[in-house]
């Protein structure tokens, strides 16, 4: 598994950069000199034929693997519709072919050429004529083998018939009379007897082989021709016939030269013979190592062209490829593509008029990206603006379409025009029909064609609201532009303001005169009672009492219209609500007719308020109830409770307080909190005006609600935020 | 005739990658029957038989004039026995190869044979006489600085064809064939 890694490892490392593609071929250049020269016998790579050949398949072997990875990974992307596959593919099978046509043309041409070049080295004629010149030799030197071999067996027979001590002396005379080169007397167990030499610088014979002693064992003389390495030799050996006297068998050895002409004409035609016989036998084997090496050298050359093939057309496709994947990536919108400029070529040309495109349209994307940035900066601007402005801000299109509203309108309106943006005027009416007084004039008003300003106002459950509403036409006659503003605490502000220096002016004038009036009253009392006779007394007493009482009853007017006029600042602290109620009802429950329920909230809520005041409240109201119910002959039955209610995401404490009176008459629903509306014959018509000034002072507001059989309930919410539960 | 040919070149080129896996279906080889180290006086000498049946192949290639290479190795190693009889160190302390040239000369219709290292020549007219010559190994002195204690020697011996020695066309083919695969095993010689 190992091996197998790293062998991948190797053929992804040679396979791939450009360097290895020129190793290559050098590789197989110096690959292909070498099986050409190693064919030749003369070559000194002869030797190392196999070796280089076997170096040649390791290389098929391993360029095989190679190319195989190559085909592999353009099958892997052609199958994978990788952009450029198709091209690659399209254009290394039109290289493959080429190189497959060429190459199999080459080769078999090469193949027919060798063949036909081997075989014309052989001809049946020259065969026959070296066979024939190979006989004539032979039969040539027959003749003189059996010439020699006469000769010798005279020699021998002469020597036969020597004494034994003249046989050395004869043998030189011998020797010199017949030109033999050596003459030598062997005994049959090989024992040499006597030898002459021709040459001085010999002096010992060459031995018989053992194939003479055979022969002449079976014949009586042998002949034959040796093909000593310089010349040529003929060898004779002759049995010496047995005499008395001689035990052991004794042959004569004879060497003649041969003609030195003689024996070069033979040496010609020897090696001429061998060499014609030796090449015309190798001619299969050597015909098979030609084309072994020739295949050899086309497969290495037809792999490595294709592989090459392969490289070349991934080459030529690859910028075509980036172009492709630039273009995919501009069209998801990445317009900072750039792609390397691969050449000079058109095919570079193109990348670099792609790279200029790509060029522009970020530097276009870039403008539109700060327009829209600086646009975007505007209208943050300009929303900041309208959010920190406490006017409504309402933008409609022609058909009046909602199309911007700022956060102080949906809190002047009570309702979030930020989700109904799109939405018609007439459409925000349906879903809060407080608005309809509005979105009539706005409709009346657009229809016009003209700014306009108008007050108007808008009837809640709770309140009355008063808005003033300024309507301007935006530039190119786009819509219109609504402003409003919510002056109804300015105007109840106005009011409550007139009203209290109306009230501090006649706290001011009415009540320096009203001492004096009632010392005066009782001074008289005092004075004239004593003189006036029981019947005038009593008179006097009812007139003076009644003046006393009336007085009495305008100072404590007077008080109420000085409360309403003072405007000291609220001493706020943190209170806890329930027994604050607790406390001021404990005032009321001495009267065991009247009958009081608190209904405390689950957990005990303490809020930021001035206690004095809020006691105001309470008894304002308390009394009113009582009074209320008293007035109408009915039981006094009050339940007061407290809560926390979310109002617009706000937390409030609301407090109610309710009775079973006789209820606030319509004629005074809408005046109930106004200074001096009442309905009741005692009293100032201050309380709930009093009331509702405390609460618009801790931020709250107050309501009252009529209840159903009979009974009214008074509302108040005061806001919590900061409060402690 | 290329398809032939290259379908007969790829039937090559797997034969010579299982080279190995051939060797184990060899034909008959040389043999040698006997070998018998001899002291004579101080040193030692070598009497050996080897003999050399040829096949038709070699025999066909030596009757058209391929000079052929017959080699005889001799080594003597020095065996330590570590594990006893089974299991014993063996350090070769001697090596040598002697080769003899075989070729027939047609005019004078006789085998030459030639001792490659001399260039000594022996002519036969016959190839059995050749073969029976080449096969007689005569008293071939051993070396004498290692012939000291021969309880521990092992002297061994072998011969066969130098296919390397064959001409380039023939040597791809010839290494593959059984036919030209001859070459004896290794045999020890007797101590007397």
């Amino acid at each position: 598994m190992g091996s197998c890694t790293v062998a991948l490892g190797i053929i992804k490392r040679i396979s791939s950069g450009t360097a290895p593609y020129f190793s290559l071929a050098a590789l197989l250049l110096t690959l292909a000199y070498f099986l050409s020269a190693a064919t030749q016998d003369s070559s000194k790579f002869n030797d190392l034929f196999l070796v280089i050949f076997g170096l040649g398949i390791a290389t098929l072997l391993l360029l095989m693997a190679i190319l195989g990875r190559s085909l592999f990974r353009l099958y892997r992307d052609f199958k994978s519709n990788q952009p450029g596959s198709r091209l690659t593919v399209r254009l290394v099978s039109l290289f493959v072919l080429l190189i497959l046509v060429s190459t199999t043309v080459v080769y078999s041409f090469s193949m027919h050429f060798l063949h036909r070049g081997i075989n014309s080295w052989f001809d049946i004629k020259v065969e026959q004529a070296l066979n024939d010149s190979l006989e004539l030799s032979r039969t040539a030197f027959g003749i003189r083998m059996r010439t020699l071999l006469r000769q010798t067996r005279m020699m021998a027979g002469l020597l036969n018939e020597l004494p034994a001590q003249d046989v050395g002396h004869n043998l030189r005379e011998l020797s010199k009379l017949s030109g033999a080169i050596e003459l030598s007397l062997w005994t049959m167990d090989g024992q040499l007897i006597t030898s002459s030499m021709e040459s001085t610088a010999i002096f010992i014979p060459s031995r018989p082989s053992e194939t003479i002693f055979h022969q002449l064992e079976t014949q009586d003389a042998y002949i034959s021709l040796d093909p000593d390495q310089d010349n040529l030799q003929l060898r004779a050996a002759v049995l010496l016939p047995t005499k008395q006297g001689i035990r052991q068998e004794r042959f004569l050895q004879v060497i003649f030269p041969v003609n030195d002409r003689l024996s070069e004409l033979g040496k010609t035609v020897q090696d001429a013979y061998t060499d014609y016989k030796e090449l015309s036998y190798l001619r299969k084997p050597l015909i098979s190592v030609f084309t072994l090496t020739l295949s050899l050298i086309v497969l290495l050359t037809l792999l490595a062209s294709i592989w090459f093939a392969i490289w070349i057309s991934r080459r030529i496709v690859e910028p075509l490829q980036a172009l492709a994947a630039g273009t995919q990536s501009v069209a998801s919108g990445n317009y900072d593509t750039q792609l390397d400029v691969s050449g000079h070529d058109e095919i570079g040309f193109l990348v670099r008029s792609f790279n200029q495109m790509t060029q522009r349209l970020t530097h276009a994307r870039n403008a539109t990206e700060q327009s829209h940035h600086l646009l975007e900066q505007q209208t943050n601007y300009l929303t900041t603006v309208l959010s920190s402005l406490s006017s409504g801000v309402i933008t409609i299109d022609n058909k009046l379409f909602l199309r911007t509203a700022n956060i102080a309108s949906s809190k002047i309106l009570h309702l979030n025009l930020q989700q109904r943006l799109e939405s018609t005027i007439g459409r925000l009416s349906i879903q809060a029909p407080h608005l309809l007084g509005l979105t009539e004039l706005i409709e009346q008003k657009t229809a016009l064609g003209e700014s306009w300003q108008q007050q108007i106002e808008l009837q809640k459950k709770k309140a009355q609201q008063t808005l003033i509403c300024r309507g301007t036409q935006l530039p190119n006659d786009t819509g219109w532009v609504i402003i409003f503003d919510d002056v109804t605490t300015l105007l109840q502000a106005q009011r409550n303001a007139a009203w209290g220096e109306v009230a501090r002016r006649l706290a001011h004038e009415i009540k320096n005169p009203l001492t004096p009036i009632q010392l005066s009253a009782e001074r008289l009392q005092h004075k004239y009672l004593p003189m006036l006779p029981a019947d005038q007394s009593s008179t006097l007493t009812k007139l003076t009492n009644t003046i006393v009482q009336q007085v009495e009853a305008m100072k404590n007017m007077v008080n109420d219209f000085s409360d309403y006029a003072r405007n000291p600042g609220l001493q706020l602290q943190i209170q806890p609500i329930g027994k604050l109620i607790s406390e001021v009802l404990t005032l009321y429950q001495s009267n065991t007719s009247h009958q009081f329920i608190l209904l405390k909230s689950p957990q005990e809520i303490s809020l930021n308020i001035d206690s004095v005041r809020f006691r105001q409240i309470l008894h304002n109201l308390l009394k009113n109830a009582i009074e209320a119910s008293e007035d109408a002959h009915l039981v006094v039955d009050i339940i007061i409770s407290y809560h926390m209610v979310i109002q617009d995401n706000t937390p409030w404490l609301e407090i109610s307080i309710r009775d079973h009176g006789p209820g606030i008459p319509v004629s005074m629903e809408n005046k109930l909190f106004e200074p001096y509306a009442s309905n009741k014959t005692k009293g100032t018509g201050l309380g709930l005006a009093i009331v509702q000034k405390i609460v618009e002072e801790h931020g709250g507001h107050v309501w009252a609600e009529n209840l159903l059989p009979t009974g009214a309930s008074i509302i108040i919410r005061l806001p919590m935020e900061g409060a402690t539960p | 005739m290329p398809a032939s040919v290259i379908v007969k070149l790829f039937g090559l080129l797997a034969l010579l990658l299982f080279l190995g896996s051939i060797s184990s279906v060899r034909a008959t080889t040389f043999d040698i029957s006997a070998a018998h180290i001899t002291k004579i006086g101080n040193g030692h000498v070598l009497n050996a038989t080897i003999n050399y049946p040829l096949t038709p192949r070699v025999k066909e290639a030596l009757d058209n004039g391929i000079p052929i290479v017959f080699f005889q190795e001799f080594k003597l190693v020095d065996l330590t026995p570590l594990l006893g009889e089974y299991w014993q160190w063996e350090d070769t302390l001697w090596r040598t190869k002697i080769s003899y040239e075989l070729r027939y000369h047609a005019l004078a219709q006789q085998y030459v044979l030639q001792d490659t290292a001399t260039g000594k020549e022996r002519f036969f007219p016959s190839l059995e006489g050749t073969l029976h010559a080449l096969g007689q190994i005569q008293n071939l002195t051993l070396p004498p600085e290692h012939m000291v204690d021969n309880n521990h020697l092992l002297f061994q011996l072998r011969s066969g064809i130098d296919l390397y020695a064959l001409p380039t066309p023939m040597r791809p083919g010839a290494i593959i064939s059984s036919k030209w695969h001859l070459t004896s095993p290794w045999a020890a010689a007797q101590w007397h």
